[in-house]
């Protein structure tokens, strides 16, 4: 019998979806034509204008250095949470806990956006680089939460108990059975932590105070007034950062997590 | 623990240490990206021992939105006309100290004659861009400078106008030699045809592609803001940028403070820098708008100057309108605007 090619058809559409624009983008950053209405040949003009634009490279740290704090935040904050939800299951206090988790997925951005705004302004707090931290830290503890909720529903607590009859205490059962065996979801809820604190804008948009432009509204701003080219000559960048960084992890995952293995 | 302690101790200072190096008075200024020439930001920098900080916004409303919420710090803004009137009529901005101003008298008298805040009580005009047509000279025979250009058959489906309600009715209204401001129903409803005729010989209306659409040879003529067309240009030679006879919309960008703002003083310096002529000039000629000072104009080299994109002829542009806030007959535009998009 004869393989049906649907399924290679569909594959093949999908990947074009995927990647085709992503493509388009990267091949525009080097062209020399502004609208890329065509091709006017090869130039690096792009990126070396890019390299002088100094407000850029500013959104680009304070986007940088949102992104790795509450990364790190939003991990211990989520894993705890995810911890407690799935210890104590049953109880009405963590059904509760787990509403509020669940409410910031949601909730629309701009509802967001506004209310930690008047929040912060009620509260007298100077926006800045400290309020949109505040602000991602808000909405990517439920995502780390989840994500390792869901690591935790195939966790087998036999492990951590067969860990403490053999003498293991709190500290280690938790730094030598717990964090290992939770590892890919600690991983894939810190990458979803930081990319959507790298994307957010809405809610960005409006908690952001003065001399705290992140990188997507100093972008939205560019596509009305400035050039787009630099944009397409910045995201091959990122994008490249991006590959590479979750190639890494995949290579560093692979040899720790299993041994060197497969 | 404590690793996990140490981890939220210096994320805590890396997220604090950033507010630091306040000993320099800074101005904030709000505003959209690449709105002025980076070499004159130092130039000021370095006269007034401050420092400036840049922060910017994509759209007027969203400006208006966070603004309106509550949140302050900025000294310096730009907001497009229209959302002036707006926010001076909700009390969010100072009144400017003249005094402290000696370059406001530069501003092009002319310019002010059709400006919503003629006595630049609350704001001064920062920069100005026309809404016109741009055509490809090789294709397009016996051009004419007038909105009837959207009646050519000739051109059928290789036309764009801007989607739009204030632009295209507004073209239409001008065409019929109406205000574009107009909110009487009969004017309205005579430009509405006007443009459902017009619609018939449309690629379509569009905001964004038509520059592209143009620059690669796809539309022949299309309705679209100066400062774009100027950019296009650079890129292809054939394209000619032209104002109506009748008339068209300018838009105007101006230099406010709010009322929460903290170093008024530093703003109404920096607003006054921008009108000095060569500063004025040389922005002009790095941003593509023109910034509407008499005294910067000789200054201004032939080729902006000859520039319909940018500088229009005295004639014509005493027949341009800027676009005043509607109020509550917006609802009536929005009606007919409607039923030109749902036309056939």
């Amino acid at each position: 019998m004869r393989r049906s090619r649907l399924p290679f058809a569909v594959l093949a559409f999908v990947l074009v979806f995927f990647y085709l624009p992503i493509l388009i983008l990267v091949v525009n950053s080097f062209n020399a034509s502004r609208f890329g209405s065509g091709w006017q040949g090869f130039s690096l003009r792009w990126y070396v204008r890019l390299f002088q634009e100094a407000e850029i490279w500013q959104a680009a740290r304070n986007t940088l250095v949102i992104a790795v704090s509450v990364t790190l935040v939003s991990l211990v904050l989520g894993t705890t949470a995810a911890l407690a939800l799935h210890r104590f299951a049953k109880t009405r206090l963590q059904r509760l806990h787990y509403t509020f988790i669940y409410t910031p997925l949601v909730v629309p951005e701009i509802l967001m956006g506004i209310s930690l705004l008047m929040a912060f302004v009620s509260a007298g707090v100077p926006l800045g680089l400290t309020t949109i931290f505040l602000a991602h830290v808000t909405f990517c503890v439920s995502y780390v939460a989840l994500v390792v909720l869901g690591r935790l529903q195939d966790f087998d607590d036999a492990v951590v108990e067969a860990a403490q009859d053999l003498g293991a205490d709190w500290w280690t059962t938790a730094r030598r059975v717990l964090l290992p065996m939770l590892a890919p979801g600690l991983a894939a809820g810190a990458l979803l932590a930081f990319t959507l604190s790298v994307d957010d804008f809405v809610i960005t948009f409006f908690v952001a105070g003065p001399g705290a432009t992140t990188l997507p509204i100093r972008i939205y701003s560019m596509i009305k007034h400035g050039a787009t080219p630099l944009i397409n000559a910045l995201s091959t960048l990122l994008l490249t950062l991006t590959f590479l960084t979750v190639g890494a992890s995949q290579r560093l995952s692979k040899n720790k997590l299993f041994g060197g293995g497969s | 623990m404590k690793a996990k302690i140490a981890i939220l101790a210096a994320v805590a200072a890396l997220t604090f240490a950033c507010g630091g190096k306040k000993d320099k008075a800074t101005l904030h200024v709000y505003t959209w990206a690449d709105y002025v020439k980076p070499e004159l930001v130092s130039r000021f920098e370095a006269e007034n021992a401050c420092r400036i900080v840049i922060d910017t916004f994509d759209s007027n409303e969203a400006m208006y939105a966070k603004l309106k919420a509550g949140a302050t710090g900025y000294d310096l803004i730009t907001p497009t006309s229209y959302m002036v009137s707006l926010l001076h009529g909700q009390g969010m901005l100072q009144p400017l100290d003249k005094a402290l101003l000696p370059n406001a008298a530069r501003v092009d008298p002319d310019y002010l004659a059709i400006a919503i805040d003629k006595a630049m009580d609350h704001s001064v005009p920062y920069m100005i861009t026309n809404t016109g047509i741009a055509y490809l000279a090789s294709k397009v025979a016996d051009f004419e400078p007038t909105w009837g250009m959207f009646d050519r058959a000739d051109l059928k489906g290789r036309m764009v106008m801007l989607n739009d309600m204030r632009e295209t009715i507004g073209a239409a209204l001008k065409f019929l030699g109406c205000s574009l401001n107009s909110t009487n129903p009969e004017e309205l409803e005579k430009a509405k045809a006007v443009v459902i005729r017009w619609k018939k010989n449309l690629a379509k209306f569009e905001n964004e592609q038509y520059k592209t659409g143009i620059a690669s040879g796809e539309f022949l003529l299309v309705h679209g803001y100066s400062g774009d067309i100027l950019q296009v240009q650079a890129e292809n030679g054939d394209i000619v940028f032209a104002m109506p006879r009748e008339g068209g919309a300018i838009s105007c960008d101006d230099l406010v403070i709010p009322a929460t703002a903290k170093d008024v003083k530093l703003a109404h310096a920096f607003i006054n820098f921008l009108h000095d002529p060569r500063v004025a000039a040389e922005n002009t000629e790095f941003i593509q708008y023109l910034c509407p000072n008499k005294d910067a104009y000789p200054l201004l080299s032939e080729k902006i100057r000859s520039n319909p994109g940018v500088f229009l002829a005295p004639e014509i542009r005493a027949k341009c309108e800027i676009f005043a806030d509607l109020g509550d007959k917006n609802a009536l535009w929005v009606a007919v605007w409607d039923e030109i998009k749902a036309a056939k």
